[in-house]
Formats: structure tokens, sequence, C-alpha cells
């Protein structure tokens, strides 16, 4: 699993498929102030992309990848 | 080799082989519709699937194709020869593409040239019938390139752009790199196609400003549909157009790019403040910018920037003076303008200076102008274009709110259409309906525009009764598009619900051979029950063994027929390939010749079928080579100009029949006999003596094929050796009648399965044999008293016939005499044995079986005279003789 899920944080590492969209929509749905946490993320599906602009959720920590947070910074911010 | 990709080389080959007869009956038939649907649809999957891989080569010659055939479907190129004889050479450039990737698993890079022959090949004959190539917008790639929407740079939306990073693009664009401004919007649908938009905009090198939008639709989350992208990329790269190209070589359709001149960049922000500058100010650098004095200009400015707040808009101004000053120092009239900007604080507007630069439009690519009027476009084209507008105005149709861009994408929309099909004199019109709808901030001007242009434009609109048809197929086509394996199936209605299995032929073996075994197995049960009551005196056990054993019988018999029937295929196998050859090998000799295919569905185990492909080709050949005459031969002698070949199979009892028959000139017995001769295989008194039936039998006779019999032999004979022991090795056997100048008729007769061998248990020197029971003719006990020898054999009299009597014992070279019954009796199987009858003495018959024969490998494969091994029931092995060989 690339995302994994605490009590209100969802960790996201190294490559998240699309597969795990529809996961990480429904966990926002319950966890409606869910936080993100990029810090070992390298890439995230265009789909997982879009949830999470969707939902805008608070950033703990942003990428190592720098490629990667020059992208996110300004969408999720 | 991925799973995938083997999927597609099985698939592939059917339609290859479906390609090859659909272009065969369109040649007897030219005019047929549904043939040419088939057949193009054909060509249309075998390239989507291609396009799964990257086969350029393959996929190149098929989308070809596929346009030719489209063409050819529309009416516009009308089916020939020459277009059959390209496409066949096309499908055989794919097959043998196939057949080097199945083996080293990709396509060599040598290719290259021959696919853009063929391509080429077939484009010309699309051109050649059609003066106008019109490149069908929906479905097909550009191979000209991108084909990208024109916009202009004043077009784009405002880039919120840091300054220090519209600086540096600034600063980059002067110094020669072009910066181009890249909108990527991924189809909805990309996410089931296996494409990672986001990845694929990571891709894009020297980015130098990146943004996301989210067109969401949905306004709550449970709504939101993950699988449907919804993004839009944007970017600002100094990439260079090939590599951009390049990246988004697959999708260039979603993609707009744009060269973004440098004074673009130049736009101030910041907080805007009437107060912050006079005019004195003003006046004083603009004066000093007249007077070419720009140390001071830029001291002047540098007080001001220390004096003012820094988020001011006034200071963005003077720090982008700088710039200009700095980067530009020539360019008064930008510096003036931006300077200017100061007194009104409005942004600058550059689109007169960038035009006295003259710097053109970026148009990545000019769309092939196709010079035709409106009357002459195909009515693909016509249908492409009526759908593309109709989609339009179903969009302005739509409610919501509407943004500057959506606006300005549906108008270039339009405008791309009606410059492609010439229609220049609507452009402006489309401009001007596009400004008052950007001002009013509604779709009303250019719905107007379009009904009312419609309306003038007659020849594009469909009849009332179509129109509908078009949209709610537009409609559904937006639904299913990322399925569309399910739309082509959904279309022919066959491939639907498809019942059958590809299964490895491995597999199937093996569920043979373990059924084998069961019913191997099985068997051991009477013995079992045998013991029980003899043995361990049980009687009742006994007993229940026997009515299981029925059970397990009756279940296993059953297997076996299925699995039988599991491995029969019908001879259309192999009689599929021969229309073409036929064509092939009648073409090259110059010889009409008509072929007729009979009893295709005659099904036999795979094994025969295969074991009969390679002769069936061979007689074929030379019933063509050798057996039917030139048509000028057949004129002279009273027979029709066209050749008829016919091969018919069909079932016999336990066997498979087939028959190749020509009316071509037969086999001269005479010649036969002397070539026979002349080889050293008769000798004279059999040549005085032999009959013409036996004369030309000798064709099968080894060693009759050489070389120069073949040149000046006048019927068939090559290779005839070769058919022979091919059929003989699945227990077929083959036969040839012929009338001089009538046509020559061979027949092959081939066991249905053979798998079960139904053999004889004899018994023989205390041991026991198997005997096939398809050589066997009859068993009969023979009086020691009936038996005479003439010279050294043993001879007896059966039913009129004088019948050459072999003992078992000393075939097999064991010295001991055969026993008779107590009556003074030998017990004799008459075999049929090279056509002849022959009696074999055995001590004892016993029953019939059947067994599953496993040929001997090994050293024991040697051993001629037995054709294999089989277990019996009680575990023991039981020899299978092989008379052929032992007499």
């Amino acid at each position: 699993m690339a995302i994994e899920y605490k009590k209100s944080l969802a960790v996201f590492d190294d490559f998240v498929g699309v597969e795990d969209a529809e996961a990480l929509l429904e966990w926002f749905q319950k966890n409606p102030k869910g936080k993100v946490n990029f810090t070992t993320c390298t890439h995230i599906h265009a789909s997982n992309l879009q949830v999470l602009m969707a939902v805008k959720p608070p950033v703990v920590a942003w990428s190592k990848d720098e490629d990667l947070q020059l992208w996110l910074e300004p969408l999720l911010r | 080799m991925n799973s995938l990709l083997e999927q597609f080389l099985s698939e592939a080959r059917d339609f290859l082989q479906g390609i090859g007869e659909k272009l065969m009956q369109l040649e007897s038939d030219p005019t047929s519709t549904p043939l040419m649907a088939e057949l193009f649809r054909f060509v249309h999957t075998l390239k989507g699937n291609s396009g799964l891989f990257d086969f350029p080569e393959m996929t190149c010659v098929l989308h070809a194709s596929e346009d030719l055939m489209d063409a050819v479907r529309n009416g516009r190129v009308n089916y020939s020869q020459t277009l059959a004889d390209q496409l066949l050479e096309a499908m055989d450039f794919v097959g043998s593409l196939m057949d080097e990737i199945e083996i080293t698993g990709k396509t060599g890079s040598n290719h290259f040239a021959t696919s853009t022959e063929l391509t080429k090949a077939l484009r010309a004959l699309l051109n050649a019938h059609n003066a106008v190539y019109v490149p069908v917008a929906i479905e097909t790639y550009t191979e000209d390139g991108l084909a990208v929407k024109a916009i202009s740079w004043s077009e784009l939306p405002e880039l919120d752009l840091p300054e220090t990073v519209a600086m540096g693009l600034y600063r980059c664009s002067i110094d020669g790199e072009t910066v181009f401004w890249l909108e990527y919007t991924p189809e909805p649908e990309c996410f089931f196609k296996g494409e990672d938009p986001f990845f694929l905009a990571r891709q894009i090198p020297d980015t130098a400003w990146r943004h996301v939008i989210l067109n969401n639709t949905s306004s709550t989350l449970a709504e939101m549909d993950v699988f449907s992208s919804q993004l839009v990329f944007q970017l600002l790269t100094i990439a260079p157009a090939v590599e951009l190209d390049d990246l988004f070589r697959y999708v260039p359709d979603q993609i707009h790019r744009v060269k973004i001149p440098a004074l673009a960049f130049v736009k101030p922000n910041g907080r805007k403040d009437s107060q912050a500058i006079d005019d004195d100010f003003i006046n004083n650098v603009l004066a000093l910018l007249d007077k070419d004095e720009i140390e001071t200009l830029i001291r002047t400015i540098n007080t001001m920037l220390e004096l003012s707040s820094p988020e001011l808009w006034s200071s963005s101004v003077l720090r982008w003076a700088l710039q200009l000053v700095d980067v530009e120092p020539e360019n008064k009239s930008a510096q003036r303008t931006l300077l200017n900007t100061l007194r009104a604080q409005t942004p600058p507007d550059w689109s007169s200076s960038i035009m006295e630069m003259n710097e053109p439009r970026d148009m990545v690519t000019v769309m092939p102008s196709v010079s035709v009027n409106l009357s002459e476009l195909s009515d693909t084209l016509l249908r492409d274009f009526n759908v593309v507008i109709n989609t339009q105005r179903e969009i302005l149709s739509l409610g919501g709110t509407w943004s500057a861009g959506r606006l300005k994408s549906i108008a270039a929309t339009l405008l791309g259409c009606y410059r492609a099909v010439q229609k220049l004199h609507e452009v402006e019109s489309i401009e001007s309906a596009l400004q008052l709808a950007l001002t009013k901030n509604s779709p009303e001007p250019l719905l107007d525009w379009l009904n009312n242009s419609s309306a003038s434009t007659q020849e594009l609109v469909f009849t009332a009764e179509e129109a509908p048809i078009i949209v709610s197929n537009l409609a559904t086509q937006n639904e299913v598009k990322f399925g569309r394996r399910t739309e082509d199936a959904v279309i022919t209605g066959a491939v639907a619900a498809s019942k059958m299995l590809k299964v490895d032929q491995d597999k199937i073996d093996r569920l043979m051979n373990l059924i084998g075994e069961m019913v191997v197995a099985k068997n051991a049960l009477p013995y079992l029950a045998n013991r029980a009551e003899t043995v361990f005196g049980v009687r009742d056990l006994a007993r229940e063994i026997k009515a299981q054993y029925a059970v397990i019988n009756r279940v296993a018999e059953e297997m076996q027929d299925t699995i039988m029937q599991v491995r029969m295929m019908p001879v259309s196998f192999i009689f599929q390939r021969f229309p073409r050859m036929v064509r092939d090998i009648s073409r090259k000799l110059g010889k009409e010749v008509e072929l007729v295919l009979e009893g295709e569905a005659t099904e036999a185990d795979k094994n025969i079928i295969e074991a009969l492909s390679d002769p069936l080709i061979h007689i074929v050949r030379n019933s063509l080579d050798h057996g039917l005459e030139m048509p000028d031969v057949r004129l002279a002698v009273g027979k029709s100009v066209t050749g008829k070949l016919l091969i018919r199979a069909s079932q016999e009892s336990d066997r498979v029949l087939i028959e190749i028959i020509d009316d071509g000139k037969g086999i001269d017995p005479e010649i036969i006999k002397h070539k026979a001769y002349e080889k050293g295989l008769i000798d004279e008194t059999t040549l005085e003596r032999i009959s013409d039936q036996d004369a030309v039998n000798l064709v099968f006779a080894a060693g009759f094929s050489t070389a120069d019999v073949i040149s000046d032999l006048s019927g068939r004979g090559v290779g005839m050796d070769v058919v022979r022991s091919a059929v003989e090795k699945v227990n077929g056997t083959v036969g040839i009648e012929s009338e001089v100048g009538k046509g020559t008729r061979l027949y092959l007769s081939l066991p249905l399965s053979m798998a079960v061998t139904n053999v004889m248990i004899i018994q023989s020197n205390q041991q026991i044999f198997g005997v096939p029971m398809d050589i066997v003719v009859e068993t009969v006990r023979v009086p020691h008293s009936h038996i005479q020898r003439i010279k050294q054999k043993q001879t007896t009299v059966l039913r009129g016939r004088i019948v050459p009597l072999l003992s078992l014992n000393d075939l097999l070279a064991s010295n001991v005499e055969q026993l008779p019954n107590e009556d003074n009796e030998f017990a004799t199987l008459i075999l049929r044995v090279h056509g002849e009858h022959v009696g074999i003495l055995v001590d004892e018959f016993r029953e019939t079986v059947d067994i599953i024969l496993k040929p001997m490998t090994g050293i024991l494969g040697g051993l001629a005279g037995y054709s294999g091994a089989a277990l019996l029931g009680d575990g023991s092995v039981l020899m299978v003789l092989n008379p052929r060989e032992l007499i």
C-alpha cells in the first residue's frame, strides 16, 4: 500500500498509483480534517492529484523530491 | 513474453487469416458490402491492438491498410487485383513481423524501410483513385506532426507568474531561448488507458512555471469521479519544440503549445496606489529616456524604488523598467510604453509592439491544406464535420458559468473546422461572434452564429432525420470510449459473449495422459475383485468392487470421449490456407484454377490434422504444377480454360478420407514405368507385366522423386514417398488413381484419433503381445493338415485364396514351435499388410482392449518391430507389434 492511513494522517510513500485514488477519496470523506504527509513520496498518479486538489488538505510535510514539491506546493497551499 | 503480447499474437494470426480469406472472397464478389465491412473491421481491430505495443512498423503499415480499406468501404477507391495484392503483401509483412516478435519478443530495426515502402504503396493506391486525401480527424493520429490549435499568445489566460520567474523567462527569451506555453488537457478517460498525465507533465524538461487546474464539476466529494480526469496542466518551459512533440507524441491532440514573445512576460503586478508616483517623476524619466541618459535614468529609478514600498504596482513597473533598460537597451518604445503605464496604472499593452517586431503567430503545424469544394468532400468528412459542429452546439447550449477560455476554445474549434473545409470567409464572422460573446460573457452570440451559418451552409447539414442519430451516437460514444474492444464486439455481434477458450495444447495433452492413466488404473479394479473372491474369499466385497467399477468405468469412458472431442479439430484448419496458396501458385504459373473445398467441417484429432498439413500442401502443389495444364493447352484438348481442383474431406466410420481431385492431364503409366525402370526400381520382367494402376502407384516408391524426373515427368511424383511416410506415421494410407487426359484422384485415409488404439491381445511363447485391430482382417483356426509348404514357406488356402503363413515365434526369432490347440488347429491372425493378406500363427487369441499406446523411447525406440507399449489393468506391460515392419 503506497498510502498509509493513520488516525487523521495519510502518509504517502514512494509511488502512489491510480488504484489508491478511490480509497483516498473515501478516506477524506470519512476524515474531512485529514492531513497529508509527502515526505517519502516520489510521485502520485494524476487521479490522486485531483483528489488532493479537490480536498486541499493541510500538508504536514512536503516531499523530499524537489520537483514533486514544486508541483504540489502551489496547488495545495 | 507477457501474456498480453501472447494473446495479441494469437489473435492477430486469426485476424491475418481472416483478412486473407475475406480478400479471397472479395475477389469473386468485389462489390459485396458486408465482406468489405468485415474486412475493414479486421484490419481496424488489428491496427488498434497493435497500437498497444511498441511496434511502430506494424502499426504504420496497418494504419495505411486501414485507411485504404476505409476508402474502399466507402466507395472512394475501387477494389482491384493490385489492391488485393498490395494488401496481401502488407499482411505478409505483418505476419513476418509477428514471427519475429514470437521468437525475439520485439521487432528488429531493419524493417523500417520495408514498412515505409509498403505504407507508401498503400497510400499511393489511396491517392491514385482519389486525388483528395482527406485526413479523417476522428480516431486517426496525424502523421505529419502535431495538429495543435493555433492560439496566439494574447489569447492566453492571465499568467500569475512571480516577478522573479517572469524576469528570468524574459531574459531567457531575449537571449534566444524559445519559451513555450503548454496547456495539456488529458482526455477524461485517459486513466483507463493506463496513462498518468501528471507523470507525463512532470517529464517536461526545463519547466519554469507549472500549474494544474481542477475542472471539478461535482460539488461534493462524494460525487467526484476519481477515475475521470478533470485536470488541466499548464506550464511554461524553455524545452525545444522537438522534445515536447516527442514527449506528447501519443496525445498530440491534447496539448496546446504556444510560443511566447519576450515582452509578454513584462507584466508588472502589485498593489495599486494612485498616489505613489507623480507625473513629474514620470515626465522626468521619459525625458531622460529620450535623451538617452541611461545612467541617470537608472539612478533616478533606483532612488524612487528605495523610497516606495516594494509591493506597490508602480515599484514593479520600475523594476521591470530596469530590466528592460538592462536587457534591451535599444528597445526604447517598449521602455516608453512601460513607463507610461505608471500614469494610468493599467497593464502595458504589448500587442502593438509585438506586432511591430513582426513576430508571427506561432502556428506549430499548418493543417494540410485541402483545396476542394465542399460539394466534393467525402461523406465521411462531411459527417465528421457535422459531428464536431453539433458537439459545439451542444456545449454552447449547456448551462453553467462561462469563462472566457471556454468560449475561446469553442471558437477555436469552429475556426479549425471551417478552415479545414476551406470556408475561410466564415473565419471573420466567428471571430466577431466570439468578441461579442466575450463582452457579454455568454454563449448566445456564438450559438446564434452557429444556427445562422448552418442555415446558410445547407450542404453541410444533414437531413433532419439523420442529425439526431449522430448526436445520440456521440453521446453513447462518450460513455464507453474507453471500452473500444467492447464497442467492436457490439458492432459485429459475433464476438459477443465468446464461449471459446484458448488453451495451451500441453495442458490438453497432460489432461489426456492423466485420463489415460485413470483408464488404466480403473482396469485394475476387476483384478482386485477377482483377488478378493479367489484369494481372500470375500464374495460380497468382490461384488461391491465390481459395482463400483461399473460406475468408474462409465465416468472414465465419458472423460475419455470428451477429451477426444476437445482435441478434435475441423480440417478447415489446414484447408483454409489453400485458397491463398492456390491463388499464388496459379498466378505464378499463369494457370487458371478454380479451387473447390468440400467437407471443411469434418473433424479429426489435432495431431492427425497437423500431420496432414505438409503432405496435403505437397500434393496440392504437385497438382497445380504438374497436373493442371496451361489455359491454351486445355483449350486445345477441349477442356474449359479454368482447371478445377477439388479438395474434399469426409468421414468414413472411424477414418477421415481426404481426396484431392484435379481435372488435369493425369499420370501416364508408360512414362512412370520407364522412369522407374531407368532408376532401377523395377526389373525388366516387372516392366513387362506391371498393371497400369501398379505403375501409377510407383510414384510413391522411395527414390522415385529426383530432380530430372520432375522436369520431364508429365505427372506428379515430387516427394510422394515423403507424403506416404508422413501419412503412414499416423496410421494412414494413401492411394492414387489416374486417367490420362482426364485427371488424377489422390486419397488419404486417416484414423480419426490416434490417442486410443484398439489392439487384440495374442499369446505366443508364453508371452502376450498386442496387434493393432485396424490391420486384423479376421482370426481363424487353421488345422495342421491344411497347411501346405511351398518351398520353405508355409501357406494355406483360405476362401479360395492362397495366404502365406508366418509363425510369430519365427518373426521374433525365438526358436520355438507354435502350439496348436487340442484339435491340432493353429490360431491364425489374418492381417492386411501393404495391401496383401498375411496369416500369422500364434499360440492363442485373447481379448481386445483399448489402450493408450506410448511410443518407445531411447534404446527401445530403435526396435522397429514394435510400435509401442501400453500398460494393462493388472499393471503388466503389453508390447504392441508393428506387423508392417515385422514382416
